[in-house]
């Protein structure tokens, strides 16, 4: 192993010394470092198995996995980039997606797209949320995989009880209430107060208000009364028909306490997928989307989208593009989604037999599909925006749940904050 | 000669014809340091005078004292988070030195089991940050941790939360990490206690002096340096800990226990504004530099009666 | 001269293996004052480590709080699909190396900063105190262009220069004071008698020192075995990564894996707490036996 990675380097080094400049691209041999986004017992064997797929395709091509834990990621990006040490490719989400673009560290993938055998066959929906990062508009990761948010549920709680799963914001409260028996250790639901918590609450927030546009002009719509009476709703829960612990948790101690069986309803999204039917089976637990308001319109905040970008730095881009083409590849990447419970951003995938049976991501795939649904974007492309949302704004909401704080108060705040972002970031567009 | 005597004798006089030998001695940890860390810590100096973030170069330049002027007058965190680390520091470093303390004197005794009792004593030191967190979320978890167990017991109530309620998570994350910070002193002060040569006990036992009495004029007073120094290392590396609260409480409910490093964390790393992180961190770091000198003063670091 | 001065200052070594029972009888509370709160406080240290073995051993999704039956499928995890022999191995060698390094440079530098007065001393320990007031996240970036510059990215020996710059002063000071402990006598009696100060040292003081060695090496080891910024940062293999990387990947989001967090915390832990079972012996000051023959 070492021998070739010296070989590769003396390779490398040779063709860039004689002034090739498709080092490595095509038919010479080349090995590719690969950074795994979201290392971990779920998804490393996966990679794996992809990988080995691609080098018996691609015989020439080596490609190194190397598994990044997700709570580390982006300082690990961000430390590699600074120190000019990036891998030739890797996964990311739109959520941090803008910081690299931000920094150059990402090469546009539009023309690779556009000239390859992807094009037309990408989810507009997830290249839209991908171009949005980007302040040229262009894409800088190629989408493998949508989110979205869902709400799992105990369908064996749910059948005991006699309770349908709710489909309105009322419903979910009432549901929640009835399913709490605080003697038994059992809540109705829980809510993720800690570190991811605002995503979350912006998305049910704008679920229940039917709010279409984030921004009305440049002026942030967060504030308006009606995503605000969500969170006095939500709320209200707390304590009452959710553990105490949720006003710390991040997205281990929620899931712990939901695969621990002491929780009837959990918000989060389709990747806890495994992770919930692992630990409860896929009798057990059912998935619906979040809730509506009294408008009754259906409003997605998208979830961040993943996929794969391709490191300025490369020295095999040619190598880097093509592997990341294989894993959106129709075998590919419905191998992959299907085994992690994602939407898959290929569309050929969509008719593959296994969308059927998947009911969580046939239905996300039923929500985004659907000429009604309103997609409301979050300004992830905005540089405070992670700031803003999670610095500032995850402290803030524990106020609110610990009643410190008004509902009003709390978006009013986040709002102005995002108002003077977009206005700035108007002005130097 | 008596006993007393023999106290190891720090003041005695130098040999100063061969002046090489400490510099020489002490010459590969300089260069290790110089060579690793001195230009890391001047960065830090360097962009606290800045305003940098990566994310909005364009924003990037001299800022003067700007950073510090807001730190200072403008940011109620800086103040409530250093409030925390101290408080935070002083229970952890007070309360690890107690028990460790009170652990090394029970297994420097000999009774059966005195091995076995040592190594499931300095257990928790040799487990990583990463799972020490881990454990304890999984402990203090409402759903499967051991509260949920005693309440099927009967004991206590359903739903108990000590991480989420305001009243008690500063001491259930204070518990946490004695957990795996007593066995530092423990090892230590028992290290040390082997070093006491036993004719002075038996020197104080001659004189009629108590089991209490001989702690005081004899363990203590030859444990001294070595109780200053552990403290003083024990406190900065509590007040730079970032892992265990990061994971466990976040900093929260509402900022209530957020560490100044862990704001730091907060600005500098995932917020990318390295320019404010660092000049917190000089923050810390000069507060830290006039403590450990105070410390070291008042403690009369080295000069023992 | 140098016998009888020997004797008198370390005295008889207490032999602590075979206590002197006579005297024991003299105190009848001593059992309770010994094994309460020695017992009280090994349950507090056992209770996590417990809830670890539970779900290290029962499958996932079970609540059951005795593991049984059990279950190796969270071994199976983390060895084969994570492949944590690999990062044990890895985290042994950083552990060891730094080990090794530590001791000998801390041994030197605590012995020049207990046995010399020399201009630059009160600068130096401050400086070390200095290197610590800094947290390791915000040195990274910087830190990481000197480890590229010098080729130390993905490399063992890499992480073992970056944990021996962060235990180091720690260890040194630590050491210094465990010195300053031995009587000077013994070593001048030593000189006196005709050994040089370096075989007076290796003859009479190491010998003195072993719990020393063995409580700042430790602290060395574990500090190095258990880190995990600079595992993650400098290192950006899979073949160079370290168990604390290995845990972390079971707490991602969507890869929560409390079962293999346990397991895995099972395979770091275990051998390290064997290892103190043994080694704990030594942090019983040795015979002497070095100071009695100098």
């Amino acid at each position: 192993m070492r021998i070739r990675g010296a070989l590769a380097v003396a390779l490398s080094l040779g063709l860039v010394l004689t002034g090739c400049s498709d080092a490595g691209g095509g038919g010479g041999n080349a090995t590719i470092t690969f950074w795994d986004n979201n290392g971990g017992p779920g998804r490393t064997p996966i990679y794996e198995e992809l990988i080995k797929r691609f080098e018996a395709a691609n015989p020439t091509i080596k490609v190194e996995y190397v598994g990044v834990p997700s709570a580390s990621v982006q300082q690990k990006y961000d430390t590699a980039i600074a120190g000019g040490s990036t891998p030739d490719v890797g996964g990311v989400t739109t959520s941090y997606l803008a910081n690299m673009i931000g920094q150059d560290a990402l090469e546009p993938l539009d023309e690779r797209v556009d000239s390859g055998p992807l094009k037309g066959k990408l989810l507009p929906n997830l290249v839209e949320t991908v171009r949005q990062t980007a302040p040229d508009n262009k894409l800088y990761s190629l989408p493998s995989s949508g989110n979205l948010d869902v709400i799992w549920y105990r369908k064996d709680w749910f059948e005991q009880a006699g309770l349908t799963p709710p489909t309105t914001w009322d419903e979910l409260v009432d549901r929640a209430t009835k399913l709490t028996d605080v003697g038994r250790n059992r809540y109705g639901y829980t809510i993720r107060g800690g570190a991811g918590s605002v995503f979350q609450l912006l998305t049910e927030a704008y679920a229940y208000s039917g709010v279409e546009k984030f921004f009305d002009g440049t002026t942030s719509t967060v504030k308006d009364p009606a995503n605000a009476e969500l969170i006095g709703k939500v709320a209200a829960l707390y304590k009452k028909a959710t553990p105490e612990a949720d006003v710390n948790n991040n997205y281990t101690q929620m899931v712990a306490q939901f695969t621990g069986g002491s929780v009837a309803m959990m918000h989060h999204n389709l990747g806890s997928y495994s992770d919930v039917t692992k630990a409860l089976g896929t009798d057990e637990v059912g998935a619906i989307t979040l809730p509506v308001g009294p408008s009754g319109r259906k409003t997605v905040v998208p979830n961040p989208t993943d996929g794969f970008a391709v490191f300025k730095n490369s020295k095999n881009p040619d190598a880097a593009w093509k592997f990341a083409e294989f894993l959106v590849s129709r075998e590919s990447n419905s191998y992959w989604n299907e085994k992690v419970g994602q939407i898959p951003a290929n569309t050929d995938v969509r008719s593959e037999a296994w969308i059927e049976k998947n009911q969580p991501v046939k239905m996300a795939l039923g929500v985004l599909e659907d000429k009604a649904t309103r997609i409301v974007p979050a300004p992830v492309y905005l540089p405070e925006y992670s700031s803003i949302t999670k610095t500032d704004s995850e402290p803030a909401y524990q106020k609110v749940l610990l009643g410190q704080l008004s509902p009003q108060e709390f978006l009013t705040g986040l709002a102005d904050k995002l108002t003077t972002a977009q206005q700035e970031w108007e002005e130097r567009k | 000669m008596t006993a007393l005597d023999s106290r190891p004798a720090v003041a005695a006089p130098r040999r100063r014809r061969r002046q090489w030998a400490p510099y020489a001695l002490i010459a590969p940890t300089v260069a290790v340091l110089a060579a690793f860390l001195l230009y890391p810590i001047g960065s830090v100096l360097y962009y606290s005078l800045q305003r940098y973030n990566v994310t909005q170069p364009w924003k990037n330049g001299f800022a003067g004292l700007d950073n510090f002027r807001r730190m200072l007058s403008d940011d109620p965190l800086f103040w409530q988070s250093l409030l925390f680390s101290t408080k935070w520091v002083v229970a952890q470093v007070g309360l690890q030195l107690l028990l460790g303390l009170a652990l090394a004197l029970i297994i420097n005794e000999t009774f059966v089991g005195r091995g076995l009792a040592r190594s499931l004593v300095f257990s928790p030191w040799a487990v990583s940050g990463v799972l020490t967190t881990g454990i304890w979320i999984l402990l203090y978890n409402p759903s499967t941790g051991i509260f949920q167990e005693l309440a099927n017991l009967g004991v206590g109530d359903h739903g108990t939360s000590v991480l989420g309620d305001p009243a008690t998570v500063f001491p259930a994350t204070v518990v946490a990490e004695l957990w795996r910070g007593v066995p530092f002193f423990a090892i230590l002060l028992l290290a040390d206690l082997q070093t006491i040569p036993k004719d002075l006990y038996e020197a104080a036992s001659v004189d009629g002096a108590g089991r209490w009495r001989r702690f005081l004029s004899v363990t203590l007073p030859h444990l001294r340096d070595a109780i200053v120094l552990s403290t003083l290392l024990r406190a900065v590396w509590e007040f730079n800990n970032v892992d265990l609260i990061y994971t466990l409480t976040g900093g929260g409910p509402a900022n209530q226990t957020t560490t100044l490093p862990l704001y730091v964390a907060r600005k500098a790393v995932d917020s990318h504004d390295f320019g404010y992180g660092s000049a917190l961190t000089v923050a810390g770091f000069v507060i830290l530099l006039f403590s450990s000198i105070l410390y070291l003063r008042l403690s009369k670091f080295g000069s023992r009666a | 001269m140098t016998e009888t001065l020997v004797r008198e200052t370390v005295a008889e070594p207490p032999d602590r293996a075979a206590p002197p029972r006579r005297k024991r009888r003299e105190d009848p509370g001593r059992g309770w004052r010994l094994y309460l709160p020695l017992g009280l406080y090994l349950l507090f240290t056992l209770v996590p480590f417990y809830w670890m073995l539970v779900f290290a051993f029962r499958p996932t999704g079970s609540t059951a709080l005795v593991p049984w039956p059990i279950t190796f499928e969270h071994f199976d995890t983390v060895w084969n699909d994570l492949g944590f022999g690999l990062f044990f191995r890895n985290s042994l060698l950083i552990g060891v190396g730094t080990l090794g390094v530590v001791s000998v440079l801390a041994l030197a530098g605590g012995y020049a900063l207990a046995r010399f007065r020399f201009r630059g001393q009160r600068v130096f320990l401050l400086a070390l105190l200095c290197t610590q007031f800094i947290p390791g996240a915000m040195m990274l970036i910087p830190l990481f262009v000197i480890f590229k510059g010098a080729g130390l990215l993905n490399s063992l020996t890499g992480l073992v220069v970056a944990d021996t710059a962060f235990q180091l002063p720690l260890a040194l000071i630590l050491m210094s004071g465990f010195v300053r402990n031995v009587p000077v006598e013994l070593e001048e009696a030593a000189m006196v008698d005709g050994c040089t100060r370096l075989r007076a040292f290796f003859a009479i003081t190491l010998p003195q020192l072993r719990p020393a060695l063995v409580a700042v090496g430790s602290f060395a080891f574990i500090g190095a075995w258990n880190n995990f910024l600079f595992a993650l940062m400098f290192a950006s293999r899979q073949d160079k990564f370290t168990l604390p990387v290995g845990l972390s990947y079971a707490l991602g989001e969507f890869n929560t894996d409390f079962g293999a967090l346990a397991a895995g915390g099972v395979v770091a832990a275990v051998p390290v707490v064997l290892v103190f079972a043994v080694v704990q012996r030594f942090l019983v000051q040795g015979l002497s036996a070095g100071a009695v023959k100098g």
